[in-house]
Order: structure tokens, then C-alpha cells, then sequence
């Protein structure tokens, strides 16, 4: 039949197996905002790869970095919560039919039905239950209670090379990078350029004094406490 | 040769074909030879169609001219989760009105995901006589004006049921529509509706209606109002409460007991919205009647949760919040033997850090206790290959396992590795396992297990795993009764998908969306495959104004006998034959 292209089955044992289905994969992602592991720089082979890593699902870091789910309000209509300080937004999520919003979250995920959510959302908008035992003291809504008391929100705009539209992120929602590009990728992951050649991309920022670095190099509590905008850029070949 | 002459005349067959219910046995009947066919759609009276467009109106008027009943679906499943985007499709109007017209003595509507209008809603209460079950399930586009006018004139209603419809809820006078001498109603559900009904109507209604034995109130009927509904109706069945909860005081409470009490044959609870916890006591006398209870809004903690259920010896299936945590989970083991069906709801599924102590735990207590336990859904923050192995030998007659671990990619938490053989070892064991749902860091291996294993999966739910084209290959390829096949966020592309086409045809859907297959594929799939509907969804734009290499944004390919749809929304577009874009 035509329409077999004569798809190359290794077995689990076929020592060729993980090299052929990764090269696969990294063309695959490569058309869009995978970091291509064929094209690393040597000189930034370790961060690409944990981009890499991120981008191919097999990142097997220790999961004490925050979760991948990032769930934040549109940051420009930021919703006034008196509770805590607007870090988590309870909204349904929706996907708008204009252009793309402001979608920094996962749309649909996880997989709860809308009628569902809004019902969680009317109960920690008028919360019921003083939780009383040894694990966890929570006195109002479910919201971010470890970060509330201690951080403020850090919108930055996020720009990627080629897309005319820029977003806005909170990055006092994320506590490594691994989380915060695995979220970009997400979010950006419409707008890929759609080159032939593949295409890798880097995270650059600009820090307090107005230089653009690329992310990655300085622990992530300093590049915290300096960054103020961030841009995806295509590598140059 | 000559022709075998039946013995029988048509009308014994057709006495014959009348005990034969089942679609699958029906629809092998109708293929021993063409005088059974005909026989067959003749006397076929109930009719199930799981995609509707998979077949029209006029073709299926054509086949069964004296049909009774007639269930549509429309949005694929993951329209529950906002993936399908408004005025995709699924419109009720146009079938209802060629049934207005072809099945004057139609009794029974059931339709999901669709979108109804009022004027649908008239045209049922003005077209079918006999009218009977009116089952509109996460349905919308409809407001309480419709049904009114299904409450006015459908005079042999038996069966109103609007679970989970988004229904634009103007007034709630509507009930009083129905008129004082209509006494036929045995089910209602109207727990989605938001505003208040007119609760006189309400009392009036169910007291008047003997054999009314399903009844699911909204959240805004007040729990004080509810011992008198109870009273006019002590052979109610299933009940969803409203509101659960009022100021506390004693005599609503004791009023509340003694009409639960009066109740012997309830035997499904759901609702509780805003329950206070000193209430649920309220409860007891009837909880070792139950089988069934919805407490999926009942945000109560887990000590009320405990005492309630531990006192629900008979219960088959339970529906909760994650508050009920892994001791609570481990009462139910040790409490409810006859436990079928487990589903446990993330009462903060948005929330960074876990709010309660429910883990992988809860939910190896209940498959080690519960040796009945068939159908799981557990959203968690974490889960290991070990308690998958567990689950899996302990219970190898599970039929339905849907495993939300809450952040995706999340790796076994004791190892770091990927939950591969966890989920291998439910496909595994679970040799009559229907429905699979995946969740967690998952390489194409686990797709190997599936394809190997799940032979009698009809439907899996894929997101965020595999590594390439071979996970989605080995499924494709390996599951011999695959129906329904549901993937976002993975890095599947055209190879598989173009490789397996023929097995399209065999299955009900396919849906995948934010993954890596190329509008060239679709095209290519759409073209040579002329039984299968390619539909492509891109809000960004029409695909051809990028490259054929470009990913789709969302694919939804499913079998059909009506061609391509001609309803499609600016942002669907069909790959078929003529190969130029079809926009409509």
C-alpha cells in the first residue's frame, strides 16, 4: 500500500534503538522550538542539553523544583485578590478564538471539565474548611502559601525572535530553568518558524544594567534578583 | 442451489430480532444476508451513533425508518477540557428536525456534546407525541425558554436530564410549565442549572408525580426545602441535593434525618455543594442502603469523609475530593468490599504544593481491599512503578484506568525513572482493561507495553509522552479493538500516522493536538483515505499560508459515510480528495 513508508521498527534490545529515536526526535522538535542537540555549541553543551532534555521529556532531575504547571492570571489584567498576593489567579481557562492570548498556563490541563473547576473556584473564593493537623495549616484559599507571605510577582515581557507579539511571564513562579523554558516552550511552541533547516533557539535576558546575557550561567536565585526582560533568539549557525 | 427458504415467517423473525438489544448483536444480524437486513431496519426501534458525523440524517432516516430512540454524540471527548474551540460543530438542529419529520412516534432523545437551540428544544415538545427521555449531557446552547417549552407540552415526559449542559439560565419558571395534570415524570436532573427554580412548582411537581425515582436538584434549592421534597416523593431513588447546607440548627437538622430516614429506597446521593460537616449525619439511617455517592463537591475533610463512608457498607461507587486523603482512602478498603467504581477529584488541581496528604498510597489500599474495583480515575502529585505493579496484580480485573498524576512528565517519585513499566504492568495484567488514561514521564516504551498488551482497549487518553513516532506506531498498530484514540503534547508525527491510516477506518477518532504531525500528512491522509474525515483546526490561520512541513495545531480524523462536513467553522478545514482546501 502506498502509504507504508516503510517505518523502521528497532525492538526495545536494538542497540541503535535510543540513538536512531532520538535523532528522530530532535528533528522532529528541531522545526519548532526544540533545542537541536546536533547543532549545541560546545562551549554551552551542558545547559543546551538540560533545554534538550526538557524539550524530549527525559529530564530526570529532582522533582523538588516547582511543578511545570504554572497557573497565573493575565498578568496584564491582574485580578485584585485580597487573600493573597496574586500569584495564583483562579480562572477558568479558556481558549479564546482571537489571537493567541495570554495563555501562560496549560489549556486544559489537568484534564478537569470547565463545570468542575468553576464549582473549585467558587469554594476558594468562599472558602468552608480550616484545615487542623500536623501537615499543613492552611486558614483561607489553597493559594501559594509558601511563596505569598515572602515574594511579590516579577512580570517580564518575554520576546521571541520573529514573532511580532511579545507575552508576559511571572517568573516568582518558577524556581529553576528547567521549569521556566519548559513553560516558554509551551507557550511559544505556536509561533515556531517553520525553516527547513531546523532551527535551535537560546534564552537570553537583559539583567539591571541593560546587558543581554544568555540564561543559564548564573544561579537562578541571582538571575532572579537581575533580570528584567527576556528573548528568545534563534542561533545563529 | 436452491434458495433456502426460511421456515419462518418475517414476523417471527422480527419476534426473534426483538430480543436482541445489543448495537454489535443487532449490527451482526443485519449482516447474515440481505432479507435479515431488511427485517432488521425495519423493526430496529434504538439507534446509537457515536460521532454525528460520522453518518447524516437522510442516510440513517433511510436505514431505520421506525426508530424510538436515538442517542447522537457530537465534540470530541476532549472538549471537556477546552481543547475544541467554540462553534466547532456538533449542531443538534439539523437532526432533530429531519426526526420531526421522519419519527413522528420518536420517544427518546440522548445527545453529548452537542449544541442544542431553543428552537430545537420547541421542535422536540412539538413533534413527537409520545415523547419520553429527554437526555441532554454536557450539551449547551440552550436556555431555560426551551425547556419550557419541553415542560408545557411533552405530556408522556418521563426522563428530563440535563447533567452538566451549560444552560443559560434566564428564569426559573420555566417549571411551573408543566401543567398541574402531568403526572408522568420519574427522572429529573437539573443540578446544573444556576438559578433558582420556582420552588412551589418543585414541591408540587414531585409530589404529584408517583413515581418519580431520580431526582437531582441545583445548588441553589436550600437545604431546609429539602426534607419537604423528600417527603413528597419516599420512593426517590437517587437524589442530588442542593445546597447542604443552612444556619446550623437543630430542628433543620432533625427534620433533615427523619425525612432521609423516611426515604427506604434511596440509594444514590450526590450533590452536597457547600456542605457543612455537622450535617452530613443527617445522612446516616440511609448510608447502609447506598451504593452510590457523589461527594465531588463536598469539600469536607477527611474525618467527616470517614465517618460517613464507613458507614456505607454496600456502596459500589464513590465519587470524591481529594480530602478524603490516603486514610480515608484506606477506610473505604477496609469498609467497602463491594466497592466497583473509585473516582478521586483534586480539590486544588491548580495549586503549586499538594494541599493534602492524598498519594500513590490511597489508591493501593483500595485495590488491595476492594477486590471489586473496576473503574478508577485518581488525580495525584505522585506515583511510582511499584504501586502501579501493586495496583496491577491486585487487581487484574480493572476495566477502566485513568491516571492523572497533576504535573506532566512526572517522573516514579522513588526513582527518578519514567512510569513505563507501571503502566505496562496494568496493561499487562489487566487483560480486559477498556480504557486507559496516561500521565507521568512516559518514553515510547510504555506505547510497546500497550500495543503488546492492550488488546481489549477500546479507548486511551495520551498526554504529554512518548519519545517519537514509534509510541504512537506500537499503539496504532498493536490494539486490536482501539476505538477512540486521544494525544495533545506529544512528539508523534506523520510517519505513524501514515503508516497505520487503514487502522483510521477501523476506529471511531482519532484527536491530536499540539503535536508534530504536518499539514503535507494531513493532506496526504485526507487525499488517499476518502472514508475518513481529515479535519485540521488552526486559529492562527488557514495551514496552507505555511509550509506543508508545518505542525498542525489540532487534527481530528474520524470515519464516516457522509463525506466531509459542510458545517465547519472559519478555523476547521477538511483535507479530502480534491485535494484543493476546503473552506466552508
Amino acid at each position: 500500500m502506498e502509504l507504508q513508508l516503510g517505518l523502521d521498527l528497532p525492538t526495545i534490545h536494538d542497540d541503535h534503538h535510543n540513538h536512531h529515536d532520538s535523532i528522530e526526535c530532535c528533528e522532529l522538535w528541531s522545526r519548532g522550538i526544540g533545542f537541536s542537540s546536533s547543532e549545541s555549541n560546545k562551549k554551552h553543551v551542558r545547559k543546551k542539553r538540560s533545554f534538550e532534555d526538557y524539550a524530549f521529556g527525559q529530564c530526570s532531575l529532582n522533582k523538588t523544583t516547582l511543578p511545570l504547571l504554572v497557573w497565573s492570571g493575565h498578568p496584564n489584567e491582574e485580578e485584585e485578590d485580597d487573600s493573597n498576593n496574586g500569584n495564583i489567579h483562579r480562572r477558568n481557562i479558556h481558549l479564546s478564538n482571537k489571537n493567541e492570548g495570554e495563555e501562560n498556563h496549560l489549556v486544559g490541563w489537568p484534564p478537569i471539565k470547565s463545570w468542575r473547576k468553576k464549582e473549585l473556584n467558587h469554594h476558594h473564593q468562599y472558602p468552608t474548611i480550616i484545615r487542623n493537623n500536623n501537615r499543613m495549616m492552611q486558614a483561607t484559599n489553597h493559594e501559594n502559601q509558601n511563596r505569598s507571605e515572602e515574594t511579590n510577582s516579577l512580570y517580564v515581557k518575554v520576546n521571541m525572535e520573529g514573532v511580532t507579539v511579545g507575552r508576559k511571564i511571572d517568573l516568582m513562579l518558577y524556581n529553576s530553568y528547567q521549569t521556566l523554558t519548559h513553560t516558554l516552550i509551551t507557550m511559544f511552541a505556536k509561533y515556531q518558524n517553520f525553516e527547513e533547516d531546523g532551527a535551535s533557539y537560546k534564552l537570553t535576558f537583559q539583567n539591571e544594567q541593560g546587558d543581554w546575557l544568555l540564561a543559564g550561567h548564573v544561579p537562578w536565585q541571582s538571575f532572579i534578583g537581575t533580570v528584567r526582560r527576556l528573548a528568545i533568539l534563534r542561533n545563529e549557525k | 442451489m436452491k434458495k433456502a427458504a426460511y421456515s419462518f415467517p418475517e414476523e417471527v423473525l422480527e419476534h426473534v430480532f426483538s430480543f436482541i438489544v445489543s448495537d454489535k448483536d443487532r449490527s451482526s444480524i443485519s449482516l447474515v444476508c440481505k432479507s435479515w437486513y431488511e427485517i432488521e431496519r425495519w423493526c430496529r426501534r434504538k439507534v446509537f451513533v457515536g460521532n454525528c458525523y460520522a453518518v447524516s440524517p437522510p442516510i440513517l432516516i433511510k436505514r431505520f425508518p421506525e426508530l424510538r430512540s436515538v442517542t447522537l454524540k457530537g465534540k470530541p471527548h476532549f472538549a471537556d477540557f477546552n481543547l475544541v474551540p467554540e462553534g466547532w460543530g456538533g449542531f443538534a438542529c439539523p437532526w432533530i428536525r429531519a426526526m420531526a419529520g421522519a419519527y413522528p412516534w420518536l420517544e427518546e432523545i440522548r445527545l453529548k456534546r452537542m449544541v442544542v437551540s431553543d428552537e430545537s428544544l420547541e421542535i422536540i415538545a412539538k413533534s413527537f407525541r409520545n415523547f419520553k427521555v429527554l437526555v441532554l449531557s454536557s450539551c449547551e446552547g440552550f436556555t431555560t425558554e426551551g425547556l419550557a417549552a419541553i415542560a408545557a407540552n411533552c405530556r408522556n415526559l418521563r426522563e428530563l436530564d440535563l447533567r452538566e449542559s451549560e444552560v443559560e439560565d434566564l428564569s426559573g419558571r420555566w417549571l411551573s410549565d408543566f401543567p398541574d395534570s402531568y403526572t408522568s415524570l420519574e427522572s429529573l436532573n437539573i443540578s446544573c442549572l444556576g438559578n433558582e427554580v420556582n420552588l412551589l412548582a418543585l414541591e408540587r411537581l414531585v409530589s404529584r408525580c408517583p413515581n418519580l425515582k431520580t431526582l437531582r436538584l441545583n445548588r441553589a434549592v436550600p437545604l431546609d426545602r429539602l426534607p419537604n421534597l423528600l417527603r413528597g416523593a419516599p420512593q426517590l431513588a437517587e437524589l442530588g441535593t442542593g445546597a447542604y447546607t443552612s444556619e446550623m440548627r437543630p430542628d433543620v437538622f432533625s427534620n433533615l434525618a427523619e425525612a432521609f430516614a423516611g426515604c427506604k429506597q434511596l440509594k444514590t446521593l450526590s450533590g452536597f455543594w457547600d456542605v457543612l460537616p455537622s450535617y452530613l449525619p443527617a445522612v446516616n439511617p440511609i448510608c447502609s442502603q447506598l451504593i452510590s455517592l457523589n461527594l465531588s463537591y463536598a469539600t469536607v475533610q477527611s474525618p467527616d469523609l470517614i465517618k460517613l463512608v464507613s458507614l456505607c457498607e454496600k456502596l459500589q461507587k464513590l465519587w470524591v475530593l481529594d480530602y478524603i486523603e490516603d486514610d480515608g482512602l484506606e477506610v473505604l478498603a477496609a469498609s467497602c468490599k463491594d466497592l466497583r467504581e473509585l473516582r478521586v477529584f483534586p480539590s486544588d488541581p491548580f495549586g503549586l504544593e499538594p494541599n493534602v496528604a492524598l498519594t500513590e498510597q490511597g489508591l493501593v489500599s483500595v485495590s488491595e481491599g476492594c477486590p471489586k474495583l473496576q473503574s478508577v480515575l485518581y488525580f495525584c502529585r505522585q506515583m511510582s512503578n511499584a504501586a502501579l505493579n501493586t495496583i496491577a496484580r491486585n487487581r487484574p480485573n480493572l476495566t477502566r484506568f485513568r491516571l492523572c498524576i497533576i504535573e506532566p512528565r512526572s517522573p516514579d517519585y522513588l526513582t527518578l525513572q519514567p512510569l513505563d513499566d507501571g503502566f505496562g504492568a496494568i496493561v499487562e495484567h489487566c487483560k480486559d482493561l477498556r480504557r486507559l488514561s496516561l500521565s507521568g514521564l512516559l518514553t515510547d516504551r510504555v506505547f510497546e507495553y500497550i500495543g503488546t498488551y492492550g488488546k481489549k482497549l477500546e479507548m486511551l487518553s495520551v498526554a504529554f509522552a512518548g519519545d517519537s513516532d514509534l509510541g504512537l506506531h506500537h499503539v496504532l498498530s498493536g490494539c486490536d479493538n482501539l476505538r477512540k484514540l486521544e494525544i495533545r503534547d506529544c512528539p508523534f508525527g506523520d510517519k505513524a500516522l501514515l503508516a497505520n491510516a487503514a487502522k483510521l477506518e477501523t476506529m471511531r477518532s482519532l484527536w491530536m493536538s499540539s503535536c508534530s504531525v504536518s499539514f503535507g500528512a494531513c493532506k496526504v491522509l485526507g487525499q488517499k483515505m476518502p472514508r475518513l474525515n481529515v479535519e485540521v483546526m488552526d486559529e492562527s490561520g488557514p495551514p496552507d499560508s505555511r509550509p506543508e512541513s508545518s505542525p498542525v495545531e489540532k487534527l481530528y480524523v474520524y470515519r464516516t459515510v457522509a463525506g466531509p462536513r459542510l458545517d465547519m467553522p472559519g478555523f476547521v478545514w477538511t483535507m479530502d480528495d480534491d485535494s484543493a482546501l476546503r473552506i466552508s
